[in-house]
C-alpha cells in the first residue's frame, strides 16, 4: 500500500543498520544464531514499522534443534550421554549455568536427584539383586553415570552403550525362573524393560503407564512405576516403549518443547489451541513500558498474541501495563456498574452506596446512621414535620449534598462512556465471521451481475479485513483514552482515534449497503479508496502512539502498576 | 482378557486369600469396578472396635491413574471430610504408583487412622479441633466410632438407641453449649456456631462471647 514506501523513508537508515548485522550472523554459526533471533526478520514482513517488533517464529522442529544443541554442549562438557544431559537439563529447568555449577560440585547429589541414578547406587547391590542380570548390564549402567568416571566419552559411543543396555533388558527373562510382571500379573507377557533401578514391568505396562502420564497428566517427567523410586525415563526409553505409538510419542515432544520454551524468557509458546509454533523475541521487561510485542506466529495469520502478557489477541496501541489495567477494571466494573448506577445512590457522608428498595424517603445510613432524604439527598433534620413529602430540594444542604454525588457519578459516568465504545466494537469485531459470510455472498453476487472476476471482487474482502483490523485498534484506543491525562496530547490522540473511527464507520457502511448493479464500478473504486484510507488512518494512530511512548510524551491519570 | 480386569480380579482374589491383613474387599455390584473396602479400627487409636467401609472405584486407566476412594462409614479424622468421606492422601493423587495394590491401599488408610495430619487437613473443623485440644478431639473421634462404626462405647452396643448426644458429636463442652442456650438461642445453633467457632479447651479463652453471640445473630 502506499502508506508502506511513505514510511520506509524515514526508517531507511535505522534498517540498514540492522541489514548489516544481518551479514555479520549470516557468517556466524547456528549457535549464534539462536543466541540472536533480533537479527531474523520474521517472513512476510518487508520493513518494520515503529509499532513493530523484531521477532522469529519458530517450528517445533526449530525448537528441538535449539534444544539439541543445549544438550550437545552439555554432553561435550561432561562426557554423558545424551539421555543423561537431556534429564539433567529438565532438572535445571533448562538453566545450563546452575546445573553446571551444581554438578561441578556435586555429580552424584544431582545425577539422583535428576532421576538419572537411584540413591543407594552401590557397587554392592548387583550380588543383592540376585542372578538375574548379566554383568554386561552392570558395565553399561556405568556409563550411563558417565560423570563419577574421569575419562570423557565421545556422546555418540556412550548412547550406542546405552542403547545396548536396554536392548540386553528387553529380553526375556530365563525360562527357569518365570517372571510375572508385578502390575498386570499376566504370566503371557515375554517382553520387559526397566530403567536403571532394575524394577522390572513388561513392556505393555509401561506403554500403558507413559501413555496415562503423558496424555492424562500432561507430564513429560516420567518416573519409574515403582513405589518412592525416583528415577526418570529417559527420552530413549520412552520412544522404545512407545514404539509404534507416534500419536503418544509426538505429544511426548511436544511436551519437551512446551517444557524447554516455558523456561526461556525470550520464547513464547502460542496460545492458540493445538498450535505448535513458539514465537522468539527478545524484548525486555523494561521495554514494555513503551513496546507492545504483537506477533503472529507461523501457523497463519490469525495466531496474533502479545509477546508481553497473556493478552491473546492484538492491544496495540496500548501497552502492555494499561490494557491489564483496563482489563481488570471491565472485569471488575462493567456487570455491575449499569445496575449500580441506575439502582442506588451513595450516602452523603460516608459514600457508601445505598440501595432503596422499599419504604419512605426518609434514609438511615446502615454504615454511618447519617440520616438523610432519598428525594433530595438533605440532610434528615431539615425536614421538619413533612414526612412523606420532600419540598426542600432547594436548600443549600441538599444541593451540596447532590454535587458531591453527581461528581463521584461522574466518574462513573466518565468510565461508561470508554467503556461502552470499547464494547461496541469489540461486539462488531465479534459479528465478523457473519460479515465474512455475508461478503462472501455479495462477492458472488457481484460476479454474477457484473463482469468482474473472482480475482476483481476480492477489493470487498481486502475492506472487511482491514475493517476488523481498525475496529480492533478501536477498540484499545478507548482504552487508553480512558487512562491519558486531560491535555493536548490527549486531544491530538483523540483527533486521530476520531479520524479513524469516521473512516471505518464510512467504510463498514459501504461494505454492508445493499448491492446496485448499476453502480459496481463506482462502488469498487469508492471501497478501495477508502480503503486506503483506513489502512492509512490506522497506521497514523499505530505510528504516532508508538513514537510516543519512545518519546515519553503520554502521561497517565493513574498510578499504572509495572511501570516505574 | 483386559490387563485392568484381570489385574482388579487377582488383586480381590489375593485379598480374600490373605487372612492375616483383616482386610476385606466385597463387590458392590456385579462389576469388579466398584467395591467396598472395609478394615477395623487399628488399636490403640479412638477408632479402636470400629467396623470402617470405604467406596472404592476404579478408574479406566487404573493401575496407571490411582483409585477413587472415599469413607462411607462416617469418620472424625482431620484428613477424612466429616460430611462426604473424602479422603486426603497422597497415594491416592501425586504420590500413586502402578505397583500400589487395593490391599496396599486400604492399609495405608488404615495406618492413617494410626497417625492424623493435622497440618494438611481434609476436614479444617477438626483439624483445629485436634490441634486445640488432642484430648478433647481423641473423644469425640471416640463417640463417632461407637455411634457409626459399632464401636464399643459407654453404652455398650448402644448404637441407634436413643438420642444421640449432639454436643458430644460436635465434640463441645455441654456447659458451653448451655451457657449459650440460657442466652434464649436453640441448641442446633448454638452448637452449629460453637463448632465452627472451635469452641473447645484453651481455644475458649481467645473467643469473646460477644463475637459467639453476633455469630449466632447473623441470619
Amino acid at each position: 500500500m502506499s502508506s508502506a514506501d511513505e514510511y520506509s523513508d524515514d526508517d531507511a537508515g535505522y534498517y540498514d543498520e540492522d541489514d548489516d548485522e544481518m551479514l555479520v550472523d549470516d557468517d556466524g554459526s547456528a549457535s549464534e544464531m539462536e543466541l540472536d533471533p533480533m537479527n531474523d526478520f520474521h517472513e512476510g514482513s518487508s520493513r518494520r514499522k515503529i509499532y513493530e517488533i523484531d521477532y522469529e517464529s519458530l517450528s517445533q522442529a526449530d525448537v528441538e534443534r535449539q534444544m539439541k544443541s543445549e544438550v550437545e554442549y552439555i554432553t561435550s562438557i561432561f562426557g554423558v550421554t545424551v539421555d543423561v544431559a537431556s534429564l539433567l537439563l529438565r532438572h535445571f529447568d533448562w538453566n545450563k549455568e546452575k546445573l553446571i555449577e551444581k554438578y561441578m560440585d556435586n555429580a552424584t547429589t544431582v545425577s539422583v536427584a535428576a532421576g538419572i541414578t537411584p540413591p543407594e547406587k552401590a557397587p554392592k547391590r548387583p550380588a543383592a539383586s540376585g542372578g538375574r542380570l548379566h554383568s554386561s548390564s552392570e558395565l553399561s549402567r556405568e556409563s550411563l553415570i558417565g560423570p563419577r568416571r574421569s575419562s570423557r566419552r565421545v556422546a555418540s559411543a556412550a548412547t550406542k552403550s546405552s542403547k545396548s543396555k536396554l536392548l540386553e533388558r528387553a529380553t526375556p527373562p530365563r525360562q527357569d525362573e518365570p517372571f510375572v510382571c508385578p502390575i498386570c500379573f499376566d504370566d503371557t507377557q515375554t517382553e520387559f524393560m526397566s530403567l536403571v533401578c532394575d524394577h522390572k514391568y513388561c513392556k505393555g505396562c509401561w506403554g500403558a503407564y507413559i501413555e496415562s502420564k503423558v496424555k492424562t497428566e500432561a507430564e513429560s517427567w516420567i518416573s519409574c512405576m515403582a513405589e518412592d523410586c525416583d528415577v526418570v525415563a529417559t527420552d530413549t526409553f520412552v520412544q522404545q516403549v512407545l514404539g509404534e505409538d507416534k500419536g503418544t510419542w509426538g505429544r511426548f515432544q511436544e511436551l519437551l518443547v512446551r517444557h524447554y520454551v516455558s523456561h526461556r524468557p525470550e520464547l513464547k509458546y502460542c496460545p492458540y489451541p493445538s498450535c505448535t509454533y513458539t514465537v522468539s523475541c527478545s524484548i525486555s521487561r523494561a521495554s514494555l513500558a513503551t513496546q507492545v510485542p504483537i506477533v503472529t506466529c507461523g501457523n497463519g495469520a490469525t495466531h496474533k498474541f502479545c509477546f508481553g502478557c497473556n493478552v491473546d489477541s492484538d492491544h496495540r496501541p496500548v501497552i502492555c501495563p494499561v490494557a491489564k489495567m483496563w482489563l481488570q477494571k471491565c472485569h471488575d466494573d462493567s456487570e455491575t456498574a449499569n445496575w449500580i448506577k441506575s439502582n442506588t445512590k451513595e450516602c452523603s457522608k460516608c459514600q457508601s452506596t445505598i440501595e432503596k428498595n422499599g419504604g419512605c424517603n426518609h434514609m438511615t445510613c446502615k454504615k454511618c446512621k447519617y440520616e438523610f432524604c432519598w428525594v433530595c439527598m438533605g440532610p434528615w433534620s431539615e425536614h421538619g414535620t413533612s414526612w412523606y413529602n420532600c419540598n426542600r430540594y432547594d436548600e443549600k444542604a441538599s444541593k451540596d449534598a447532590r454535587d458531591a454525588q453527581s461528581r463521584s457519578r461522574a466518574s462513573l459516568e466518565r468510565y461508561l462512556h470508554y467503556y461502552n465504545r470499547w464494547a461496541n466494537h469489540e461486539q462488531s469485531k465479534k459479528l465478523s465471521v457473519e460479515l465474512y459470510a455475508k461478503t462472501e455472498k455479495k462477492m458472488e453476487e457481484m460476479q454474477i451481475t457484473s463482469e468482474l472476476s473472482w480475482i476483481e471482487v476480492q477489493f470487498m474482502k481486502k475492506a472487511v479485513d482491514e475493517v476488523i483490523k481498525c475496529r480492533t485498534t478501536l477498540m484499545w484506543t478507548y482504552a487508553m483514552a480512558y487512562y491519558l491525562e486531560f491535555g493536548n496530547e490527549k486531544e491530538l490522540f483523540e483527533d486521530n482515534q476520531r479520524d479513524l473511527e469516521r473512516a471505518v464507520e464510512d467504510l463498514s457502511e459501504l461494505i454492508e449497503s445493499p448491492l446496485d448493479p448499476e453502480v459496481i464500478k463506482t462502488l469498487r473504486q469508492k471501497v478501495t479508496d477508502r480503503t486506503v484510507y483506513v489502512t492509512k488512518r490506522n497506521e497514523i494512530v499505530l505510528e504516532d502512539t508508538a513514537r510516543g511512548f519512545l518519546e515519553g510524551r503520554w502521561t497517565w491519570n493513574s498510578p499504572v502498576a509495572g511501570l516505574d | 482378557m483386559d490387563a485392568r480386569l484381570r489385574r482388579v480380579n487377582k488383586e480381590i482374589a489375593d485379598c480374600k486369600n490373605d487372612k492375616s491383613s483383616n482386610i476385606d474387599i466385597d463387590l458392590v455390584d456385579n462389576s469388579p469396578f466398584h467395591l467396598i473396602g472395609s478394615f477395623d479400627g487399628p488399636e490403640g487409636t479412638p477408632y479402636e472396635g470400629g467396623h470402617f467401609e470405604v467406596d472404592i472405584v476404579i478408574p479406566d486407566s487404573y493401575p496407571f491413574q490411582p483409585v477413587k476412594m472415599k469413607f462411607i462409614t462416617k469418620i472424625y479424622h482431620p484428613n477424612v471430610s466429616s460430611a462426604s468421606g473424602a479422603i486426603c492422601l497422597d497415594i491416592l493423587k501425586d504420590a500413586w504408583s502402578p505397583v500400589l495394590t487395593l490391599k496396599s491401599t486400604l492399609i495405608s488408610l488404615q495406618s492413617l487412622l494410626c497417625s492424623p495430619e493435622p497440618r494438611d487437613p481434609q476436614d479444617a473443623e477438626v483439624a483445629k479441633h485436634y490441634m486445640t485440644s488432642k484430648s478433647s478431639f481423641e473423644e469425640t473421634a471416640r463417640y463417632w466410632t461407637e455411634i457409626y462404626a459399632g464401636g464399643p462405647g459407654k453404652a455398650g452396643k448402644g448404637k441407634a438407641s436413643g438420642p444421640r448426644d449432639e454436643i458430644a458429636m460436635a465434640g463441645l463442652d455441654s456447659a458451653h453449649v448451655q451457657q449459650f442456650q440460657s442466652l434464649g438461642f436453640e441448641k442446633s445453633k448454638v452448637i452449629d456456631v460453637l463448632r465452627r467457632m472451635n469452641y473447645r479447651g484453651a481455644n475458649v479463652a481467645n473467643i469473646n462471647d460477644d463475637r459467639v453471640v453476633e455469630e449466632m445473630l447473623k441470619p
